[in-house]
């Protein structure tokens, strides 16, 4: 059952992944307005000023 | 076949041989064992009735070997000198062929007589050492010594070729070659007869269809064959092939000597706090739909570094198969069954290191140590005896597990295959045995999936991803400008410039790139791409900094005076870029340079989902490495190199499947 489970999460990943390529889904990015952005790996910040 | 038509010397009745080669005839009227001589036909003496036995085999039975029709037409039962008998058959072929086909627990060999090359002498009886391989018997591959002892002639019936003397005693040496070579040297002549042959099914042998004879188990009655001790009644599965019984009212031991009892002795009460978790006389019913009766148990233990570790073994017993075992140790289960030692490819020694082969697996040694039996409960097909003891090693490939036990005249090797609590649950219909703790020698890792075939869906990332760079196309710049930012009026009120527009298309990231050329200074930028149709405007931060010096010597810098930013995709149009900038210098003006791209491959995306798909096969990496680690410290030869030992993916021992 596990081992059915992770090739599926798998095979989600790399369907995701290949969406992203494909759509141009940036996971980390630095726009205002992106649903996909990831806070920890945010690009625009690059310390204080 | 020359028939021969005679009267039996000691009856008179009518007796035939039916074969040219029979030399002994058994007078089915009068049991006197009829030898056909040059000078007429002597009388050997009688010959005792064939025990009982469930043997599928009987006299008249006719298969065929290489094409080659055979009907058996004799039978001799020999009695081991370590207690139990084993029932020779002979064969008559059609072409004038004699062979012989030996059945022990349930295994057969035929084997024929092998004339040897003349001056070929062979290793006599004293000379021959156990696993000793005897060049001078020919054979397909080389013979191993399996078993040297000594048998008694016990009983006869029908037609046998060659001088039959009850109750004599014959010396013989059985060897073993890979792939079921089998040969027997026979010492009661001189010189040395020589049977070569192979072991055989019965369907080999065109005996498929033999079935053993059916009956209850032979109940010896209180009144009649009761314990001599104490006259309780005692049911014996296997009456023909028992040596020893336990009695479960007076907890005596036993001799069986063709189904009539002997008091030995009181058996010493079992360790404490060892209670055998299945019963003798249960069924159970194992892989291949095999029903295995428990016919006897017993407790042994070794002692490692002065500390006793006790197991248990259950005696299982087929009527078509044979006997097996099913030793339950530490609460884990595995089921034994015999192999063919001369398939075992063996170290000269047995100690740290040594590794031995076996159906294409390499076993590493794990325990070597003296097994003693400490208590016995039902019946058992030799003499077995409280205090027993064997050099044991044991040898590890999961799920399977060599064995070997050696005594002074006999070794045996067995491979064990592990079984799972379900699997002996199941297999008896019982419920909640306990469960294991530790790692089973032989117990194997079911995570290896994730670290093997867990592997390839990021296998298929690396080709998704090389894939795709071609088909969502290369880095274009859409926008590369030279801007100037006015000097601020006041430093908190900071100056907007716009760019020319420029297209954007849709499904590709984009890069905003902004170059400064400071020095140390800063400047922040915050910069809108504005669709110029929709005018939705999406903004990123772009701070520049750029320090330099030199401290002790030493040239430094911190900053970049190039940053970007990335976004994913936008909707397809006409953008312009608004540039909000503040700096350090605010009454200078700020020259910056911004380009923007699209179709960045970045891998970052990339990155992300690699690390998603390694972690599992990582942790069942850990989690391998620290199941041998477990595995190994129970062993006499424990080592962490050992982590390389193979595993199953049959999903039977998987605990998650």
């Amino acid at each position: 059952m596990f081992r059915k489970l992770y090739l599926v999460f798998g095979a989600g990943v790399l369907l995701f992944y290949t969406a992203s390529a494909w759509f141009g889904w940036e996971i980390a990015n630095s726009g205002s307005h992106s649903r996909l952005g990831v806070p920890f790996i945010y690009t625009g910040f690059r310390g204080g000023k | 076949m020359s028939v021969l038509q005679a009267n039996c010397p000691s009856c008179g009745a009518s007796i035939e041989f039916q074969a040219g080669s029979t030399i002994v005839l058994v007078c089915p009227y009068c049991r006197s064992a009829v030898a056909r001589t040059d000078r007429g036909l002597n009388d050997l003496g009688k010959v005792a009735e064939i025990a009982d036995s469930q043997s599928p085999l009987k006299l008249g039975l006719k298969g065929t070997w290489k094409d080659i029709r055979f009907e058996l037409t004799g039978r001799a039962q020999y009695r081991h000198e370590l207690g139990g008998f084993w029932d020779e058959w002979y064969a008559t072929f059609s072409n004038g062929w004699v062979g012989w086909l030996a059945e022990a627990q349930g295994r057969f060999y035929l084997t024929f007589f092998q004339p040897l090359a003349q001056g070929t002498t062979l290793p006599s009886f004293a000379e021959i050492q156990l696993g000793q391989f005897v060049n001078e018997v020919p054979s397909q591959s080389p013979l191993m010594v399996q078993e040297k002892g000594a048998a008694t002639t016990a009983a006869a019936d029908g037609e046998i070729p060659y001088q039959f003397t009850p109750n004599e005693k014959v010396q013989y040496a059985d060897l073993a070659g890979k792939g079921g070579s089998f040969g027997t040297i026979d010492y009661s002549s001189d010189p040395p007869w020589v049977f070569v042959g192979q072991q055989v099914t019965l369907a080999e042998i065109g005996l498929g269809d033999a079935k053993p004879v059916q009956r209850d188990a032979r109940k010896v009655s209180a009144a009649a064959m009761g314990c001599p001790n104490c006259g309780g009644p005692l049911d014996l599965t296997v009456p023909d092939q028992s040596e020893r019984v336990t009695c479960p009212n007076c907890n005596s031991l036993l001799d069986v000597n063709q189904g009539n009892l002997t008091y030995l002795h009181a058996l010493n009460p079992p360790p404490a706090e060892q209670q055998f978790l299945l019963a003798v006389g249960i069924e159970g019913t194992f892989a291949g739909d095999v029903k295995y009766k428990i016919i006897g148990a017993m407790i042994r233990s070794v002692t490692i570094e002065g500390i006793k570790y006790f197991w248990h073994e259950y005696l299982l017993y087929n009527p078509m198969i044979g006997f097996r075992w099913l030793v339950h140790s530490d609460n884990q289960w595995n089921f034994v069954e015999p192999v063919n030692p001369a398939d075992v490819e063996q170290v000269a020694y047995i100690g740290a290191g040594a590794v031995v082969k076996y159906g294409g697996n390499s076993f590493k040694i794990f325990q070597d140590a003296p097994a003693v039996v400490e208590f016995v409960k039902g019946e058992f097909y030799w003499r077995v005896e409280q205090g027993e003891t064997v050099r044991a090693a044991d040898y590890v490939s999961p799920p399977k597990m060599l064995s070997l036990e050696m005594t002074g005249n006999e070794m045996n090797w067995s491979l064990g295959t592990y079984m799972t609590n379900a699997e002996v649950e199941k297999a008896f219909t019982v419920a909640d045995l306990p469960k294991p703790w530790g790692v089973a020698p032989n117990q194997p890792f079911t995570g290896r999936f994730y670290y093997t075939w867990g592997f390839l869906p990021l296998l298929l990332l690396l080709v998704v991803a090389i894939f795709m760079i071609p088909l969502t196309g290369l880095t274009k710049t859409i926008l590369n400008q030279q801007i100037v930012l006015p000097p601020m009026t006041n430093p908190q009120t900071p100056q907007v410039v716009f760019s020319q527009p420029f297209p954007i298309k849709a499904n590709g990231n984009v890069r905003i790139t902004a170059n400064a050329p400071l020095n140390n200074t800063w400047a922040d930028l915050d910069v809108d791409l504005v669709n110029d149709q929709s005018q939705e405007v999406e903004s990123v931060n772009v701070p520049i900094s750029y320090y330099s010096g030199v401290e002790d010597g030493e040239s430094w810098t911190e900053g970049d005076q190039s940053q970007d930013a990335i976004l994913s995709s936008l909707p397809a149009g006409q953008y312009t870029l608004r540039v909000e900038g503040t700096w350090e210098n605010a009454t200078q003006p700020m020259s910056v340079s911004v380009k923007v791209e699209q179709n960045v491959n970045r891998g970052v995306n990339f990155c992300c989902a690699g690390v998603v798909l390694l972690l599992i096969p990582l942790l069942n990496l850990f989690r391998k490495i620290s199941f041998e680690s477990r595995r190994w410290k129970d062993s006499m030869f424990g080592s962490s190199s050992s982590s390389g030992s193979s595993d199953s993916d049959d999903s039977s021992y998987s605990s998650d499947d």
